[in-house]
């Protein structure tokens, strides 16, 4: 909040952020400069693992670490950019390549330096033509001021920067999947190990980081990494934007160092529930995530470590808040229905678990619920990610599946009345309670509260 | 082989052919284009792509047909797409999908008679801070309430644009922003497809 | 696979067992005897774990973990639990998932009874479904080839079928399509899945989604009987399971076999099994009376045969054939031409071979196998995926998953061109100066030739057609054995001609290998047979001029087809048509049968056993399951039964027999044993060893090229997978997979004639025939290419010149 990485620029600058001449006139490729002319690889990578950086992308790995996993001898290596964005709730690197694209640039054009790249990708989720397009237009610029192709600032490095756009799946984002898209196949999940960073784009090694991550290497290489790495708690380092939505009042995408409650978090940067609702659950870090509620959950604070040992995850930083309206089965639902549509298909229990939960839900919604498909939704649950613990267990190939479970198995946890009450049969031939499949139909939890 | 395409489409899969260090990439790409040079990705786009790419036919089909965004079948000049996913759905997104379905006279999933407009819902547009969100032809606008959702479809019925301009749209039907937009975007969408330079799928703005 | 990998340690399910490091878990534990659920591995693809049905629990650092035990390599100490609860509910619970979209239209499925989803459900699964959803629904079976139906609702979506098809066949015609729950395997619209090899994906289906139209309700699982054997459709000797139901041969499944065929098979292989129940199988020996034939008796047919072969001298008689049946029965027609008959004119070729020496003796001859450890392989021959696809095959995997650098030199464009490091494109006749060029490093060749200098080599060396000059084979073996560590593959493609060759039935050999100039080996021979006719002999072409020209007076055709096959035809028909006397061992009225005095009806697929030598010297058991067809007989005792006429005595009771004296006779043969073929190693069949020393090569190829005269061209002609010979047209599920042929020509050539792609060409050399037209850049300019023996270019031959001229307008 008074720490400013990543947004500065676009904050002073709403009319020109993205431009060549701002990102200059804003100290822009500056690092690049003293990278290129006086750093070694190996010091750069050096700054990046002091900085504990960890990526924004959702597994919260440690970038320096990943960076180390290259093999030393075999060329040549790719870096792929990861801006498939696609977690539901998740909205940080749209903003990200729109505003600032050039932080992007500078970033790569540092870490494939570091990494002894040539050749990097930036793989864009297609329904963001307008970031692959601001992004295009950096790059174009930076080919022109000669911060990208051959013989970079007379360096003697060179590099080529391609922009990719997908073509509609979630699940690229998942970085084998992103490779095997990238590649001109079908996004399906390779099975890890090897992993990219030994065998990854035309099975060559790879390193794959999200946009977020990248657009901080700037930084960190101008400021150091043990600098970066004091900002926040320890393994928490840095600071990372959150995507806030749902039935907060104020929306929106916000810059911050961890540590911070949950209850600042929603109430004093989202500005708290609309029409000051009460709160009644929220995801803590993307769609894939376990949820938390107000009792257990609002007081402890927002850090990698302390998410993760409360059940759930950081992930992408997207945070989905939902009020004392909501109907959980049609939230569930609705998360449930995005993973399954998004479910590549290539393994069992994802194609057909994930479906078959939608379709117990959906039947749900509709009226036909039956007291036997909360046994049944949970064992599915079970047989898609075993012990229904998190991090998930995984008969699966990727976490996507499990994925699926979380939003059913956070219901049954702290709702299960309210799902109770739509599987019983009516008391005596009344109407079944929330009789349509949408969220048109708002469904009156039955008798609890719940903060 | 691909003579019928337009020398501008041509050129640029030639390019694109060249960026990839293995031919095989450009298919995603190159399916972009082909389904601007053919309507949308019909037998003969894929039968085309494989040729370029030296994969069979049916390969390539795996691919186009792994990713919702490139339509097998005919697509309106405008495609209307609603966000349904969780952060538009806790929004009211299913309103707005009825809205403009209402207001289109077609359901989820078809195309209007005369070939304008085609509607579907959409899985996550990275748009949850502005929700509930709408794009045509992948162009977002940002927090669409029901009522301006209607006088969307009513302006791209009337005024037809020929190129779609996020901004432009955003001011007239959006509301709440994901963020600050910042300043006004150059280029447009040209048809159903993402406008971006390299696939020849954009316009510049002539405003 | 291979010994040299350390034993580790792992413990499963608690006990300590010692397995080969670097293999599958999911293998080391099968050989441990522990079976785990499977259903997308398959030993022969890449491991995929996408079905996760074999999941099981492993310790590691952090706690136990579920891994699919095919994706994960065992390591020493590792702990498994295959039948722990946690690896037991996910396995069941990935079986229930599996079925919960899986039609139960079991009792009418092919693959109920044999079906690996059945008996796992019926082993593990639940009582009753849990899943009251509807399920998925797809259009019933539909043909996605002219041999394979695709059943949508059954299909697992293992990718057994689009793997083999990507990585082993490399002609991906069926891939996934959608994706999540509507993922399904199909082809693109109006593209089917012709593939020369689609009836694989069938027999890996683990269940029944893929479907053979041939054996489709069929037959039921249960009442199927089965014996291993070969399949002599080509030369490679793919081992197949011949798999009858009420004495009918239902179908052919290939068998996995580390040295051959690793158990994948042409769909030539695969579904030839039903010309043996053709109702135009000749079943009763036929006598032909004023030019037409009547059925006769075996007695009449003997006893008229022996009577008109013994009124010629021995060396007016001459035979060809052999090729087509066992080791057994090609000895029995050499010593019978040989000793009783005294004819040295025999011949198992049909002038579209190799020389007999080079093709039975070549040293060092490469297996099949080396091609594993192959740096680099020539191939300069006929195009493997036509002539000798499985082989194809294995070529195909040295270099995508071994690594292998492929040299092909060859006329055009070949299946294996796509894979190749190199490829050298030449104009027919000029074979020997590419040759020269090559051997030098010249120019445009340099690149190919410093290629070849990395060894091993296998050298794959045949004729890359018809009308090319079979010296050139001998020459480019020549090179190759000079490049470093290397060994030679000859390439011939009927069926079991090497055995023919080996077992004497050639002008210059005597059984074993044994050049006929080689006295002592004469004499050796003679205290077995008695008498050995002085040779050399006459070759086929030899054979059918001396018939045409009066030298001969008759012909014993055993099994082979000189009008069709000879690359002269017309040479053919004046020799049949002149011979006084031709007997024809045959299954159906070929062509050239029609020209017989006698035709002797005989077993075939299935119904006879024996031995047979494969391309590689490699010889196998072939065995019989159901009686022979009607009067058929197999070859041997028809010869026992002439010798017998003629008051000679084989005195072989049986093929087995027989094959003992072989043992005996052959020297290469020496020692062994029919039994050893039927069990234990043996059963993958025994090489035999190669002769001592090196064999004397003709280095420069005679040459015998083409003068390029003016309004000529020279052409290219070869085989194709399925052509019009006798055994494709009675095979009911290939026969209409036959093309009826085109001339292909180079743009520019068709361009001079005016032609374009479809327009008719009439094209005169040995006969003369009209072909539509095919452009082709791949060919030299100059150069027509007819693929051989298809409906409409049979007839045409195998001159090395021919004319040309565009059949214009109104003629069609």
């Amino acid at each position: 909040m008074t720490t400013s990485i990543l947004l500065d620029r676009m904050v002073a600058h709403p009319s020109d952020s993205h431009t060549l001449a701002r990102y200059v006139d804003t100290g822009g490729y500056e690092t690049l400069k003293k990278a290129l002319n006086s750093m070694k690889p190996e010091e750069i990578t050096a700054e990046v693992k002091a900085s504990n950086i960890r990526g924004r992308g959702g597994a919260s790995f440690p970038t320096g670490v990943k960076w180390g996993f290259l093999p030393p001898d075999t060329r040549p290596r790719y870096l792929v950019v990861n801006g498939d964005e696609s977690e539901p709730g998740t909205f940080k690197d749209r903003m990200l390549l729109e505003r600032d694209p050039h932080q992007l640039v500078e970033g790569i054009i540092i870490s494939a330096y570091a990494l002894d790249v040539h050749h990097a990708f930036v793989y864009i989720r297609g329904e963001y033509p307008k970031p692959a397009r601001r992004l295009q237009r950096a790059i174009d610029e930076a080919y022109e001021a000669g911060y990208l192709g051959g013989d970079i600032l007379g360096s003697g490095f060179d590099l080529d920067v391609t922009v990719h756009l997908g073509g509609g799946a979630y699940i690229c984002g998942e970085e084998t999947a992103l490779l095997s898209s990238l590649e001109g196949r079908r996004g399906e999940p390779r099975i890890k190990p090897p992993f990219p960073a030994v065998e990854g784009l035309y099975a060559k090694p790879t390193i794959v980081n999200n946009v977020e991550t990248i657009s901080n290497i700037p930084w960190i290489v101008a400021n150091g990494g043990a600098k970066y790495a004091a900002i926040g708690p320890e393994t928490s380092s840095g600071t990372r934007v959150m995507s806030l939505s749902g039935h907060v009042k104020n929306p929106g995408d916000y810059e911050v160092v961890a540590g911070l409650s949950w209850k600042e978090l929603i109430y004093d940067i989202g500005g708290g529930i609309r029409d000051d609702n009460k709160l009644k659950a929220w995801v803590p870090g993307g769609a894939s995530a376990p949820w938390f509620v107000p009792d257990e959950h609002l007081n402890t604070p927002v850090t990698i470590d302390d998410i993760a040992k409360n059940g759930s995850m950081i992930g992408s930083g997207a945070v989905i808040v939902m009020d004392e309206t909501t109907n959980v089965v049609g939230a569930a639902h609705r998360l449930v229905r995005f993973f399954s549509h998004e479910s590549c298909g290539q393994c069992t229990p994802c194609r057909e678990g994930t479906t078959w939960l939608e379709r117990i839900l959906a039947r749900i919604l509709d009226g036909y619920g039956r007291p036997e498909d909360i046994g049944l939704l949970l064992d599915v649950c079970d047989n898609i990610s075993p012990g229904l613990a998190w991090p998930p267990a995984m008969t699966t190939i990727c976490p996507l599946g499990p994925s699926a479970t979380a939003p059913v198995v956070s219901m049954m946890k702290y709702f299960r009345d309210e799902v109770e009450a739509m599987v019983s049969p009516p008391p005596s031939g009344g109407d079944v309670a929330g009789g349509d499949r949408g969220g048109e139909v708002q469904f009156e939890a039955g008798g609890t509260s719940n903060v | 082989m691909i003579s019928h395409w337009s020398h501008d489409s041509q050129v640029k899969a030639n390019e694109l052919l060249e960026t990839y260090p293995e031919k095989r990439s450009a298919v995603m790409p190159l399916l972009y284009i082909a389904a601007l040079e053919h309507g949308h990705v019909t037998e003969d786009a894929m039968r085309e792509v494989a040729e370029l790419t030296g994969l069979t036919a049916a390969q390539v089909q795996a691919v186009a047909s792994f990713y919702t965004m490139y339509k097998r079948e005919p697509v309106g000049k405008y495609l209307v797409s609603v966000c349904t996913s969780i952060s538009c759905y806790l929004r009211g997104a299913d309103d707005v999908l009825a809205a403009i379905e209402d207001e289109a006279g077609i359901l989820d999933g078809e195309t209007t008679p005369d070939g304008k407009i085609s509607v579907e819902h959409v899985e996550c547009s990275g748009a949850c801070g502005g929700a509930p969100a709408v794009s045509v032809n992948w162009e977002l606008v940002e927090g669409v309430e029901p009522d301006k959702a209607r006088e969307l479809i009513k302006w791209l019925r009337e005024a037809d644009p020929e190129v779609v301009f996020g901004d432009e749209m955003q001011l007239l039907f959006g509301g709440q922003q994901s963020f600050d937009w910042g300043s006004k975007e150059t280029e447009g969408a040209i048809a159903p497809l993402p406008a971006f330079g390299p696939y020849g799928t954009v316009k510049e703005e002539s405003r | 696979m291979s010994d040299d990998r350390p034993a580790v340690t792992i413990t499963l399910d608690g006990v300590d067992v010692q397995v080969e490091s670097g293999q599958a878990l999911i293998e080391a534990a099968q050989k441990a005897g522990t079976y785990i659920p499977r259903f997308c591995y398959h030993p022969r693809l890449k491991a995929a774990g996408v079905c996760r049905a074999c999941l099981v629990e492993v310790e590691g650092p952090r706690g136990t973990a579920l891994v699919p035990s095919c994706t994960t390599p065992v390591g020493d100490g590792m702990v498994v639990h295959t039948k722990s609860d946690t690896a037991k509910k996910a396995q069941e619970g990935v079986l229930e998932f599996l079925l919960v979209n899986h039609p139960l239209d079991c009792p009418v499925c092919d693959k109920g009874g044999e079906c690996p989803l059945q008996d796992q459900a019926f082993a593990f699964g639940a009582g009753e479904t849990r899943y009251v959803e509807e399920k998925r629904h797809y259009e019933k079976p539909i043909p996605i080839s002219d041999l394979i139906l695709m059943d949508r609702e059954r299909c697992i979506l293992c990718s057994r079928c689009t793997r083999f098809s990507d990585e082993i066949s490399g002609d991906p015609l069926i891939d996934f399509k959608d994706r999540g729950n509507y993922v399904q395997v199909i082809t693109f619209p109006d593209e089917p899945f012709a593939s020369y090899f689609s009836g694989n994906t069938v027999q890996i289906c683990p269940v029944g989604a893929l479907t053979a139209k041939p054996y489709r309700f069929k037959a039921r699982p249960w009442d199927i009987e089965a014996v291993e054997s070969v399949s002599l459709v080509d030369a490679v000797h793919s081992k197949i399971s011949v798999q009858t139901s009420h004495n009918e041969i239902i179908r052919l499944y290939g068998v996995d076999n580390d040295a051959t065929n690793h158990g994948w098979l042409s769909d030539k292989d695969r579904f030839v099994n039903d010309h043996v129940h053709s109702e135009d199988r000749i079943t009763t020996p036929l006598i032909k009376e004023d030019g037409e034939f009547r059925e006769a008796t075996w007695a009449e047919a003997i006893s008229l045969t022996a009577e008109r072969l013994g009124s010629f001298d021995g060396p007016k008689v001459a035979g060809v054939g052999g090729a087509r049946s066992t080791n057994e029965d090609a000895y029995s027609f050499a010593k019978f031409l040989r000793s009783v008959v005294g004819t040295p004119h025999l011949d198992a070729q049909l002038g579209d071979g190799l020389d007999p020496s080079f093709a039975a003796a070549v040293t060092p001859r490469a297996e099949i196998n080396d091609l594993e450890s192959a740096k680099t392989i020539l191939l300069w021959g006929p195009d493997l995926k036509e002539e000798l696809p499985v082989l194809y095959l294995r070529v195909r995997r040295a270099v995508t998953e071994l690594g292998a650098n492929l040299v092909i030199v060859h006329p055009r464009r070949t299946g294996l061109d796509d894979v190749a490091a190199h490829t050298i494109r030449y104009k027919p006749g000029t074979g020997p100066d590419v040759l020269r060029k090559l051997a030098a490093g010249d120019g445009e060749y340099a690149e190919a030739r410093s290629a070849l200098g990395f060894g091993p080599v296998v050298a794959l060396v045949g004729r890359t057609g018809l009308a090319e000059n079979p010296d050139l084979a001998e020459a480019v073996a020549a090179f190759s054995l000079e490049l470093p560590d290397a060994k030679v593959l000859p390439l011939l493609r009927r069926g079991n001609v090497f055995g023919a060759l080996d077992m004497g039935v050639a002008p210059t050999l005597l059984p074993g290998r044994v050049s006929v100039d080689d006295a002592a080996g004469r004499t050796a021979l003679e205290e077995h047979w008695g008498s050995v006719a002085d040779g050399p002999g006459l070759d086929t072409g030899g054979i059918l001029e001396g018939l045409a020209a009066g030298d001969l007076d008759a012909l014993v055709l055993n099994g082979a087809d000189p009008v069709r096959d000879f690359p002269l035809p017309s040479t053919a028909v004046a020799g049949l048509d002149a011979a006084q006397f031709i007997v024809a061992f045959e299954m159906f009225m070929s062509d050239s049968a029609a020209y017989a005095d006698v035709i002797l009806p005989v077993a075939g697929l299935g119904e006879i056993e024996g031995t047979a030598t494969n391309i590689e010297g490699r010889i196998q058991k072939i065995n019989q399951i159901i009686p022979s067809a009607g009067m058929s007989r197999p070859v041997w005792s028809i010869f026992e039964d002439l010798a017998l006429a003629l008051g000679a005595e084989h005195g072989a009771a049986s093929a087995g027999a027989i094959s003992e004296e072989i043992a005996a006779v052959a020297p290469a043969y020496g020692g062994i044993a029919w039994d050893q073929l039927s069990w234990g190693a043996g059963r993958d069949g025994i090489v035999l060893p190669g002769p001592d020393g090196a064999q004397p090569l003709e280095h420069a190829p005679s040459d015998k090229g083409v003068p390029a005269t003016s309004g000529h061209r020279v052409l290219h002609t070869a085989r194709v997978l399925y052509d019009d010979g006798v055994m494709v047209r009675h095979s009911s599920g290939i026969a209409g997979l036959a093309s009826q042929g085109a001339a292909h020509l180079h743009p520019r050539d068709a361009s001079v004639l005016a032609v374009t792609e479809g327009d008719e060409v009439e094209i005169r050399g040995d006969g003369e025939v009209r072909l539509p037209v095919v452009i082709d850049p791949s060919l030299a300019e100059g150069t027509v290419y007819v693929p051989f023996n298809l409906a409409r270019t049979a007839g045409l031959g195998a001159a090395a010149e021919v004319r040309l001229d565009a059949v214009r307008g109104g003629d069609a």
